[in-house]
């Protein structure tokens, strides 16, 4: 069952320029998607729309099946959320803003919650100004997850947290998922935390979804081509396949990215454009994605 | 038991864990009846999402290589001695699989890739 159903999202904030121009995300119960994009692309706008914060101008939003826009309490009950600019209120302390939490939610998880605070090695008595960006972001974390969520929406939740915090973030997100089959959403520049937690990749570009598969078939099922300049058109003439999802013009060759295997890629590229000395590779997600990122389309 | 894993390599997750344990059974470090980390565990110790791992143990057990009983934890399967040798093949093949990609890209001829492989084994042993 989807736990949220986005179909053909428009939102924009100036007359004439979406940002969101017809998207569609469906998430199932206990599935991670990794939203992708770069600055602007959208996410944290999808991110808001599926938590009622920002309407959306056409399209429609169910959580649990419910409008998170006409009955934001029922959704938010069962809706964990951190982003990288959540203000916690500065002059609580970490016990207070626990409490907070704790009285808002019948489904608070004292357990976890105790957990949790010890392995954030949390002080209860500090106020939360006085903490640094990690220790708050893992006080959010903890108050996300704590009410056992049936989704989780993390909008660049590592944004600004040092490696190991990173981690310790993502391994407790991690015991939230087997623990409760939470089901995930979560953007973030760090590709390589993706990789590791997202089964299924979603990658917001001009305005659309570009990329909406499982991160296997991304690392198997895609490759980059790396095809020689010569002749003239090399690139127009990949962009005119269907198949590719995008060029950029290097130095040493025309780098374009296939939605086919290296080997299927390698033929079509011979077929098409008889070039039969073009070099053709899986690669990483941050890789594949600076090539679509910076190339055009 | 050693298993390591580069998310950013391009090949699956769920496939680097699966070689890895195949590797390690081939080369006896994983003997029959040994006991495998459960998922919740390796996949915490991996930061990686549990179902990758759960998808790992269950084409391992879906091809013989892990057995899993109810309420007991996953341990390798016995295999014929046959099976191991074969076992041992695959997994040569696997490391191959690139060079081969490389060979074809390349347009080496089989003959002279097989030579290349041939002189590379034999300096190994030299060195060893």
């Amino acid at each position: 069952m989807n736990v949220l159903a986005l179909s053909d999202i428009h939102r924009s904030f100036h007359p004439g320029v979406p940002v969101l121009n017809g998207v569609d995300l469906g998430v199932d119960a206990g599935e991670v998607v990794g939203l992708l994009g770069r600055n602007g692309a959208g996410k944290t706008t999808l991110i808001h729309i599926a938590m009622g914060m920002l309407q959306q101008h056409e399209g429609t939003v169910e959580v649990f099946g419910l409008d998170p826009h006409r009955q934001p309490v029922e959704v938010k009950r069962r809706v964990g959320f951190v982003s990288e600019n959540q203000n916690l209120p500065a002059f609580l302390r970490v016990r207070e803003v626990i409490e907070l939490h704790r009285g808002l939610f019948d489904s608070w998880d004292d357990d976890m919650a105790q957990r949790l605070i010890e392995r954030f090695e949390l002080r209860m008595g500090a106020r939360i100004k006085t903490l640094s960006k990690g220790q708050a972001r893992q006080v959010a974390l903890l108050c996300a997850l704590c009410h056992r969520p049936e989704l989780l929406l993390l909008d660049e939740p590592a944004g600004g947290l040092d490696a190991l915090a990173r981690r310790e973030f993502l391994e407790a997100s991690i015991h939230a998922m087997s623990d409760t089959g939470t089901a995930i959403v979560y953007s973030s520049h760090y590709l390589s935390d993706v990789e590791r937690l997202a089964g299924r990749v979603v990658m917001l570009h001009d305005t659309k979804v570009l990329i909406d598969n499982s991160i296997d078939e991304l690392h198997e099922s895609f490759s980059i081509a790396l095809v020689p300049h010569r002749p003239q058109g090399t690139s127009d003439a990949l962009l005119a396949l269907p198949e590719c999802l995008g060029v950029r013009v290097r130095s040493d060759a025309v780098h374009a990215v296939f939605r086919l295997d290296p080997d299927d890629a390698r033929a079509l590229i011979t077929q098409k454009l008889g070039v039969s000395d073009s070099v053709c590779r899986t690669a990483g997600l941050e890789e594949m994605f600076i090539e679509i990122a910076g190339g055009e389309r | 038991m050693l298993i390591v894993v580069d998310p950013s390599s391009g090949v699956p997750v769920f496939r680097q864990v699966m070689d890895q344990v195949r590797f390690h059974i081939a080369s006896g470090l994983l003997q029959a009846g040994d006991e495998l980390p459960p998922t919740r565990s390796l996949s915490a110790e991996l930061g990686v999402n549990p179902m990758t791992i759960s998808k790992a143990y269950n084409l391992l057990e879906r091809d013989g290589v892990l057995d899993r009983r109810p309420g007991r934890p996953l341990v390798v399967a016995e295999m014929e001695p046959a099976d191991l040798d074969l076992e041992k093949v695959n997994q040569l093949q696997s490391a191959l699989g690139e060079a081969v990609r490389a060979a074809r890209q390349l347009d080496i001829d089989p003959e002279e890739a097989l030579q290349i492989f041939g002189d590379l084994l034999e300096n190994e042993e030299k060195e060893d």
